[in-house]
Order: C-alpha cells, then sequence, then structure tokens
C-alpha cells in the first residue's frame, strides 16, 4: 500500500512563512524603541497642551469647580483688550530689539575671538565671553539690578563724568526700563550667537580670504563679501532659533522690571503670568499663551523649512 | 533552601498591611510654608521632630518656599490635586483662596474641647469671619512699625525719632541732605513681584492717619483720607526725602538698604527687626511707631496657618495646628521669629526674655487700634499691584494724589466686576 508522501516544506513556503512571521517585529522594533519617547512627550507635551487650550475655551477654570463651556468668548474679550495689545507690541520690540542687539554683538564679538593671536588668550577670551550664557536669570537679573540701581555703578560713572546731574531710575522710568531691558537681553543672549558665527565662520575656506586680499580687499570687503554670504545660512536659522526663544521669554522680563514700571515692560508671557497668578484669570492666561504658542509655531515653521532648505 | 520571598508570603503580608485599620498607619501631612526659609537654624526643624514624638502616629512633611512662591504653590498643588495638608497662610490671600474653594472652615474644630487653646486668646483679626466662617489661625503676630537708624538721625542733628508727619517729613529731608548715598526713608513701589510695597509702607501711613481703603469689601479708595496721605508721600518725594528710584525699589532692596545703614527710616513689619540686629549689629537702632497725623493705628500683620479644603488628613491636620497654639509651643515660635505669640495666653512667657524691639511691638499691640483690610479684598494682590502702577506714576509727576486715588478706585471696582 502506498504511504501518502508527507508533504515537507518548500523552501519556498519556508520563504513564505517566514516574512510573514518575523514581519511585526522587523517593522515593529523601532516603535518598541520609540515607545517610552512618545509616551514622555504624550504625558509631558501633548496633555499640557491640549490643557491649556481646554482651559481657553471655558469661563474662568480652576477658580470655579465648574466651569461653563464658553467657547471664542476669552479669545474675542482678550483681542478687546487695549491691555493685551500693548502687552503684544512690547514684545515684538524686545523680541526685534533682543535679537538684533545679539546679533550685532555675537557677530562682532566671534569676529574677534576668531582672530588670529596666542591661542591662550583666544580660548581666554573665549571662555569668558561665554560666561553670561551660562548664568541663571536670576543672577543676571540681580546683578543688572545692582548696577542700574539709583546708586549703582553705571549712575556712579555717568556722575563721575559729569554726563548727568542726578541719579537716572534705569528700570522704573518708562522711557528708559524697555531700553534697558533690552541691553540686559543682549548681555545675556549674545554668546549663543558668538558661539553659532565662530562655529560657521571656521568653515569658511581661507582660500577665499587669500583670494579677496590678493585682489585688494580690506577688513569691511571681506567681511560683507565673504563672510556674510558665507555664513547666511546660519545668520537666517540662528536668528529664527533665536526669534523664537526671545519671544516668549519670561524670567528675564519678570525678574528684572516684572512688567513695569506701570506695564511699561509687559510682555505677552508676563501678561500670562499676571493673568493666571496674581488675578486669578486663568482662562484668559490659558487664551494669551494660545495666541504665544500660535505665533511661536508660525515661526518654528519657518525655522524649519530654512533648516530643510539648508540640508 | 529558599533564595526568594515566597511569593504567598509577600501577598499575604501585603494583604496583612492593607487589612490593617487606618489608625494604626502613620498619618503623613504635609506643611507648605516659608517660615522655616526666614529662620533657617533649624528650629522649625525641630519643632517637627517635637510634634512626631509627641505623635507616634503622625508624620509631618516640612515643605519650605520662599515667601513669594508660596501663594502661587497653594494655588497650583491645589488645581492639580496633590495640595498640602497644613498650609502656611497670609491674612491677604483669604479671600481670594475662599473663592478658589482651598480653605477647609476651622469654626468646628476652634469649638471643640479638648483643645490646648482658648480660642478668646487668639489674636483676633484673622479669625474674623468671612462668608459666616473663620479660615485660619494666628501662628504669630506683629504690627508694621518704623524701624530707625538713629545714627543718621542723630548726624542729621535731631535727638529722638520722629512722632508725627511733620517730624517725619523734617527728619527725612534733613538725612537726605547729608549726601553720600544717604536717604531718609524708602518706598519700594517696584513692579516687581509681589508688587506689594503700598501695603508695607502707604497702608501703614494711612492707618496712621487715621483712613480706610475700603467699605467693608467693598473699595473705597477715593475718600479725603487717602487723598491726604497720597499728598503726603508727594510732599516727601518733593522735598528730596524719599530714596530715588521708587519705581524699582523692591520690599527685599528696602530692607537691605536700611541693614546697609544708607537710610533714616524703613517702614515695614516689625518681625524685621530680627534680620536687622543679627545682619548689622553695629547699626544704631531702634524702632518706633509709625509716625502718627492724629490717629493710633496699626496694620497688623502675623504668619497665619489653615487647612486645605482637599486634604485627606484633617483630624492629623488639626492635631498639628492645635500642638501649634498650645501656649509653650507658641510661645517658642514667637521667640524664634523674634514677634508676638499668636495665642495670647503666652504673651507672659514670651514677655520674660523678649528684648527691648519685641517689648516696643508689644506696647504698641496693646495701646494702638490693630487694622487689616486686604483680607476682604476679593482680590488682594492684583489690587495692591494696581495700586502700586498708580502710585509709581502719581510720584513721577504724571499725576495728582486725588488723580491717583480716582484711578485706583476705578481700577479695582472695575477688578472686582
Amino acid at each position: 500500500m502506498p504511504t501518502a508522501p508527507v508533504p515537507t516544506p518548500t523552501p519556498d513556503k519556508e520563504d513564505a512563512v517566514t516574512p510573514s512571521f518575523r514581519l511585526p517585529t522587523a517593522a515593529g522594533t523601532p516603535y518598541l524603541f520609540l515607545l517610552p519617547g512618545l509616551v514622555i512627550l504624550g504625558a509631558l507635551l501633548s496633555v499640557p497642551l491640549y490643557k491649556v487650550v481646554e482651559y481657553s475655551l471655558y469661563d474662568n477654570v480652576i477658580v470655579e469647580r465648574n466651569p461653563t463651556f464658553v467657547g471664542l468668548d476669552n479669545y474675542r474679550d482678550i483681542l478687546g483688550d487695549p491691555g493685551y495689545w500693548s502687552a503684544g507690541f512690547n514684545t515684538i520690540v524686545f523680541t526685534v530689539g533682543s535679537v538684533i542687539g545679539h546679533m550685532i554683538v555675537g557677530i562682532g564679538l566671534a569676529l574677534l575671538v576668531n582672530a588670529d593671536i596666542h591661542p591662550r588668550a583666544r580660548t581666554f577670551f573665549r571662555s569668558m565671553l561665554v560666561l553670561p550664557w551660562i548664568f541663571t536669570a536670576v543672577v543676571v537679573a540681580l546683578n543688572w539690578q545692582l548696577l542700574l540701581n539709583p546708586f549703582g555703578l553705571l549712575n556712579y560713572v555717568l556722575d563721575w563724568l559729569g554726563l548727568i546731574t542726578e541719579p537716572l531710575d534705569w528700570l522704573g522710568n518708562p522711557d528708559l526700563a524697555m531700553w534697558s531691558l533690552l541691553v540686559i537681553s543682549t548681555w545675556r543672549g549674545y554668546p549663543f550667537i558668538m558661539v553659532s558665527f565662530l562655529s560657521g565662520l571656521q568653515t569658511v575656506p581661507k582660500e577665499l580670504y587669500e583670494a579677496a586680499e590678493i585682489d585688494g580687499a580690506g577688513f569691511w570687503h571681506k567681511f560683507w563679501h565673504v563672510t556674510l554670504p558665507q555664513l547666511k545660512p546660519v545668520i537666517f536659522g540662528v536668528a529664527l532659533l533665536d526669534l523664537i526663544w526671545t519671544f516668549q521669554l519670561f524670567p528675564l522680563v519678570w525678574l528684572t522690571t516684572g512688567g513695569g514700571p506701570g506695564r511699561a515692560t509687559e510682555v505677552l508671557s508676563t501678561l500670562t503670568f499676571r493673568l493666571a497668578f496674581v488675578d486669578f484669570e486663568f482662562a484668559r492666561a490659558a487664551t494669551v499663551a494660545v495666541s504665544i504658542l500660535i505665533i511661536s509655531a508660525a515661526f518654528t515653521v519657518l525655522y524649519l523649512r530654512n533648516e530643510a532648505r539648508r540640508l | 533552601m529558599t533564595r526568594h520571598l515566597p511569593a504567598w508570603a509577600l501577598a499575604a503580608a501585603t494583604s496583612a498591611a492593607a487589612l490593617m485599620p487606618a489608625s494604626l498607619h502613620a498619618a503623613e501631612i504635609e506643611w507648605l510654608q516659608w517660615f522655616a526659609a526666614e529662620n533657617t537654624g533649624g528650629f522649625y526643624e525641630e519643632l517637627v521632630a517635637d510634634f512626631e514624638a509627641q505623635h507616634p502616629d503622625i508624620t509631618v512633611k516640612l515643605v519650605t518656599q520662599p515667601f513669594g512662591k508660596v501663594r502661587e504653590s497653594i494655588v497650583t498643588d491645589n488645581a492639580i490635586g496633590v495640595g498640602s495638608d497644613v498650609l502656611g497662610l497670609n491674612m491677604p490671600w483669604t479671600t481670594e483662596f475662599l473663592e478658589i474653594g482651598i480653605l477647609e472652615p476651622l469654626d468646628d474644630y476652634l469649638a471643640r474641647d479638648d483643645n490646648s487653646f482658648e480660642t478668646d486668646q487668639l489674636v483676633e483679626a484673622p479669625l474674623g469671619k468671612i462668608d459666616g466662617k473663620t479660615w485660619m489661625v494666628p501662628l504669630n503676630a506683629f504690627p508694621f512699625v518704623m524701624h530707625v537708624n538713629m545714627g543718621l538721625v542723630e548726624q542729621a542733628g535731631f535727638d529722638a525719632p520722629p512722632s508725627s508727619w511733620d517730624a517725619l517729613a523734617e527728619q527725612a529731608a534733613a538725612i537726605s541732605a547729608l549726601g553720600d548715598g544717604t536717604s531718609g526713608l524708602g518706598m519700594p513701589f517696584s513692579s516687581q513681584p509681589p508688587s506689594n510695597g503700598p501695603i508695607l509702607t502707604f497702608l501703614p501711613l494711612l492707618y496712621a492717619n487715621g483712613g480706610r481703603i475700603m467699605d467693608g469689601t467693598t473699595p473705597d479708595f477715593d475718600n479725603p483720607k487717602v487723598v491726604e496721605t497720597l499728598e503726603f508721600l508727594q510732599q516727601l518725594e518733593q522735598s528730596g526725602a524719599l530714596a530715588p528710584g521708587a519705581a524699582s525699589r523692591t520690599g527685599g532692596v528696602d530692607l537691605e538698604e536700611f541693614i546697609a545703614g544708607r537710610t533714616g527710616f524703613l517702614i515695614s513689619p516689625g518681625v524685621h527687626s530680627s534680620s536687622i540686629t543679627s545682619r548689622n549689629p553695629e547699626l544704631d537702632y531702634t524702632l518706633v511707631r509709625v509716625p502718627s497725623n492724629g490717629a493710633e493705628a496699626y496694620r497688623v500683620h502675623g504668619w497665619e496657618i489653615g487647612i486645605s479644603a482637599d486634604s485627606d488628613n484633617k483630624e492629623a491636620a488639626w492635631t498639628f495646628v492645635d500642638y501649634l497654639l498650645s501656649p509653650e509651643v507658641n510661645a517658642r515660635v514667637a521667640k524664634a521669629s523674634n514677634a508676638l505669640p499668636g495665642n495670647l495666653a503666652a504673651l507672659d512667657t514670651v514677655r520674660a526674655d523678649a528684648d527691648a524691639t519685641l517689648v516696643k511691638q508689644m506696647d504698641i499691640l496693646s495701646g494702638d487700634t490693630p487694622v487689616e483690610e486686604m483680607r476682604q479684598s476679593p482680590k488682594a494682590a492684583a489690587s495692591w499691584s494696581l495700586m502700586t502702577e498708580e502710585l509709581q506714576s502719581m510720584l513721577r509727576g504724571d499725576q495728582t494724589p486725588a488723580e491717583a486715588a480716582s484711578a485706583v478706585q476705578a481700577r479695582w471696582m472695575d477688578l472686582i466686576q
């Protein structure tokens, strides 16, 4: 009696089985590695983000145990509030002024510390000039308050030089406070720009400078026609990044002036904090926070596009 | 030989623990306060250890933050459901916190027969009922006073500190005229948080002038007494008696400048006397009543305590509060902060070895009228922040005292609506 042949798996069949068995693991492994990161991001980013947007759609949340859904009323309210527009204007002045200050001082110092001097001196200056970036906002605010105090060092020096007859209240005079804040912000923020440009400068081929020198170019010609064009992508990317950070900067302003005198230095981030923790208007605070988020997101899209173009 | 604990044993132990009556577990309560930040000698840590030794079934977690951070922490912790059980409080926060439902009413606890203190012996101001209930009890109390640098007063040609507004104006201007960076009096009207300069300096002067800023819970800022007090501030500014830079001067800077000997007078809580004498023992220092313009009233202040409405351990929390208010413990707390006890039954113990500055504070407390109005304000922090902005503007010369008073009144009315 012939025995029925026992089917043996053919290589083809094995091949057909193996992929269907391995596919989920092989394709899923990267996702498993991503999972912790995604969970953390979800918990730390998405949930608070969702809550802030949700809060902005309710009547005074947290204070009211059972807040009512009011749709876009808080947005209408905020957009009709002159205080919001004044803080928005101050934010633009502070952000644009700070970024310009960071760029001018950062580029200038990057050029200086890139100079061909003794290596020890170069290391010393590079280390010293990066210090403002290391200090916390509290330390920066306290030091500048002491310097700008009516009895502080700056007034003393100006008085000694005969430039003033009575001490100026740099942080308490509405005409001077924003300018003072811009100086402080420039001092605090230039090292990031300086470091970025310094690394950019070191990628510029020396041959370009040598060729320019042969053509008789001086310092400014080399700067305008060699350095800047070579660094253009870095400048744009770094400026955008700085714009995003500075736009939502809170601690430096709050700790230095508290948005005052009056509301002379009130920016959107300090307005958000004031509405939440001084006025206990958490829904309105969330609404202002969402407006900051929208504007920051627009800047971020610009930045990402710029980065994609560079790559 | 078993190398691992058998699973059944672990399960049995866990179940047994879960089935034990709750009272056999040590209850852990959290105490959020700023008091330990202002007494870094370990006094509050020792106090907690002493309480735990007397109550082995309760452990206390001491959570210390700087004063400026506590109000914000109480609100955010409450919002996310992790609020502390026992809260260090400040009277002006009362109405604000009631609206959010943070505080537990204490009337039933205070009515118990087995408390270690008599309720009618407690300093009265924080006990005043709002919405028909009591929300906090006083740990200690102190009046707002005027701290005096006698060295500068004498250099300016006077032999006694001022007791009237006229004398204050004269002496403060004379001290500023000494030059070399000295000023008569500071007005800390910075917008920086907590932005509360006017309640530290302007209100004590107003109360010494017989004025008030509230009519019950309704703002009443544009009254003649307020305008008169604002005019006095303006007069001080115009005569050069005030330290320059009021709009950027914080309460902290005001205190530091006085400690450093550069300001003649400092209007602030009496409790600052311990910081002043310990930080600059060389200072020729005394403290007096805030100079009067006809009234003998002072702004009363203190460190208060309450219980969180969301606490799961309210009984344990009250046991701890009861411990803090007992005459013996309360006297220790008062001595540690160089303040008056919240439980007046401890007054004699504190007086027994009180220094001269504390005795003067006791005289003020016993003879003059205590006033605390901010606790009735529905939005105290926002109110004083607006007051700061308008007073900055007045001292800059952008508006008259009457205009400043009207502006504050209008903005306060907007705020409560």
